[in-house]
C-alpha cells in the first residue's frame, strides 16, 4: 500500500535517567543504547523529518535534559518549522535551561510527577526528586511556556487521582494527563506490582468525570482506561507506520516507541539509510502497515481502520506473534491472557528501572 | 458582553501553513485539521483584532459566503475553538 505522510517524530535522545521509575516503557537492555547519535546526526534526522512532511518533534528519553546539546536540537527542529515538545521529568529544569529552551522556540513542555505527595513520589522514582519537580512546574509557569502535567497511574498511586488533580490546580495547570501505565519494557516486567484493580479504574473514571464537570474550561484532563480493562484495543500510534515514528538514542527507527521488543523485526538505522526510505519502504514499517497483514477477526472487522488491530508490540509480548490480533480485544482468540490480569494481583515489590553502571566512563 | 472578544491562540497552539496552501493547527498532542473558512479566519488571529474586526477583514477580502452568514459563522467557529481550548479570550 502507499504509505501516508508521517506527522510526528519522537526523538528519544538518550535512555540515561536519574530516576528509576518501575513503569518506564524503555527497553530492559538499556546497556545497548549507550552509544548515542551525535548532535550533527540528530540535526540531520530533524531536517530529513521536516523534508518528508513531519510537523512535530517530541524530545524524550530517558531524560532528554541529560543531553548537553538539547537546546541546540530544539533550535534545529524549530528552524525546520517543526512544533517542538519536551517530555521531561523536570529535575534539571532550572531558570537558565528554561530561558535557553524558550529562546530556542520550544512550543510545549510536559513534566511528570510520580504521585501527589513527596514520600510516595520519591519512593516510586527511587530518589528524592519530588520537590525539585514542583519547583520546575512553578518555573515553567513563570516563563509562560505551554505546560502539561503528567502523572503515570498504577496500583500504588491510582487511589490518589483526586489529589493529583488538586496538585495540578494549585500550580495553575490547564492540561493534565492522567496516563494509565502501559505495559511495555520495565512496566511489563513489573506488571504484577503495577496492575491497577478494577475498582481503582472504576473509581478513576468517576473522579475524572466529576473533576471535568467542576473545572470546565479551566483544566483539560486526559484519562484513558488501561486497555487491559477494555473490550477493544487502543488504536496504537493510529496505525503502524501511518503517522508516527520513534528514533532511539542509537539511531534505530521504530513505528512505535515499544517496538524494539519485537525480536522478529529488523529496524533500520538513520546512520545507514535516509529517513524517507525507512518510512516509505523499510521492511519493518511495511510489515504491519494498513490492513493487508491482518488475520481474522481483524481482517473482516468493521473497526479495522479505527483501531488498526491494536498494538503490535503488545500482541508480540503477550502472544509471541507481532501479527496477531491485540489480545486486549475481546474478539481475540487469546483475550484470556489479558482478561486474566483483571483479577486482583498479589502484592509484590517492583524492580526499579536501572541502566547498569558503565564499564568505563562515557 | 457588548464589545466582541479579542481571541488569541492558547499557549502551545499554533497555525502552521502547509505547502499546498492549506493550514493546520499544531497542539501538544497532535494536529488539528481545519476547513478553508476556519483557516481564513485563523490567519487573521493576532491577539489584537476582535472577532468583529476579523469578520470585517474577511468581508473585505471577499470571503466566500452570503454576507449575513459571515458574522455568525465566525462567531460559532471561535466559540467552538474556545471550547476545545485552542483559542482563549
Amino acid at each position: 500500500m502507499t504509505a501516508p505522510r508521517p506527522l510526528s517524530i519522537l526523538c528519544e535522545v538518550t535512555y540515561r535517567c536519574n530516576l528509576q521509575c518501575p513503569y518506564c516503557y524503555n527497553p530492559l537492555d538499556l546497556d545497548r543504547y549507550r552509544a548515542e547519535l551525535s548532535t550533527e546526526e540528530w540535526q540531520r534526522v530533524l531536517g530529513e523529518a521536516a523534508a518528508i512532511g513531519v510537523l512535530q518533534a517530541h524530545f524524550s528519553g530517558g531524560e532528554p535534559t541529560l543531553r548537553r546539546d538539547l537546546v541546540e536540537l530544539v533550535r534545529s527542529a524549530s528552524t525546520h518549522g517543526l512544533y517542538t515538545n519536551l517530555i521531561t521529568q523536570g529535575t534539571f529544569l532550572d531558570d537558565g535551561l528554561l530561558t535557553q529552551l524558550k529562546d530556542a522556540a520550544l512550543d510545549h513542555v510536559q513534566i511528570s510527577v510520580q504521585a501527589p505527595e513527596e514520600h510516595l513520589a520519591d519512593e516510586i522514582a527511587g530518589t528524592r526528586v519530588h520537590t525539585r519537580k514542583l519547583n520546575a512546574l512553578r518555573r515553567v509557569q513563570e516563563t509562560g511556556l505551554a505546560l502539561t502535567l503528567n502523572c503515570v497511574l498504577h496500583r500504588r498511586n491510582h487511589d490518589l487521582i483526586e489529589d493529583v488533580i488538586r496538585l495540578a490546580e494549585s500550580y495553575g495547570i490547564t492540561r493534565l494527563e492522567l496516563a494509565n501505565v502501559q505495559f511495555y519494557g520495565w512496566a511489563y516486567r513489573n506488571r504484577t506490582a503495577l496492575m491497577p484493580t478494577r475498582a481503582q479504574v472504576e473509581h478513576g473514571v468517576r473522579v475524572v468525570a466529576a473533576a471535568r464537570e467542576r473545572l470546565g474550561r479551566r483544566m483539560e484532563i486526559a484519562y484513558v482506561v488501561p486497555d487491559y480493562f477494555e473490550e477493544r484495543p487502543k488504536p496504537c500510534m493510529h496505525g503502524w507506520g501511518r503517522a508516527f515514528m520513534t528514533v532511539t538514542p542509537n539511531g534505530r527507527v521504530l513505528p512505535c516507541p515499544a517496538a524494539a521488543a519485537i525480536s522478529t523485526l529488523q529496524f533500520d538505522r538513520v546512520q545507514d539509510r535516509p529517513l524517507r526510505d525507512i518510512w516509505y519502504s523499510s521492511a519493518a514499517f511495511e510489515a504491519y502497515r494498513g490492513t493487508g497483514w491482518m488475520p481474522e477477526p481483524c481482517r473482516s472487522c468493521e473497526r479495522r481502520e479505527v483501531d488498526w488491530g491494536g498494538c503490535r508490540c503488545q500482541a508480540f509480548l503477550l502472544t509471541g506473534e507481532a501479527g496477531a490480533t491485540d489480545p486486549a480485544c475481546a474478539l481475540s482468540p487469546q483475550h484470556a491472557v489479558v482478561a486474566d490480569w483483571r483479577v486482583a494481583q498479589e502484592e509484590t515489590n517492583f524492580e526499579p528501572r536501572r541502566m547498569p553502571a558503565a564499564a568505563k566512563a562515557s | 458582553m457588548n464589545a466582541t472578544p479579542v481571541p488569541a491562540f492558547e499557549r502551545g497552539v499554533r497555525l502552521r501553513e502547509e505547502a499546498d496552501g492549506s493550514a493546520v493547527l499544531l497542539v501538544p498532542e497532535g494536529v488539528v485539521r481545519l476547513n478553508a473558512s476556519a483557516v481564513a479566519a485563523l490567519r487573521l488571529l493576532d491577539g489584537r483584532r476582535s472577532i468583529d474586526d476579523i469578520v470585517s477583514a474577511l468581508r473585505e477580502s471577499g470571503y466566500d459566503a452570503p454576507e449575513d452568514h459571515i458574522a455568525e459563522d465566525v462567531r460559532e467557529l471561535f466559540v467552538r475553538l474556545r471550547e476545545r481550548r485552542l483559542v482563549r479570550w
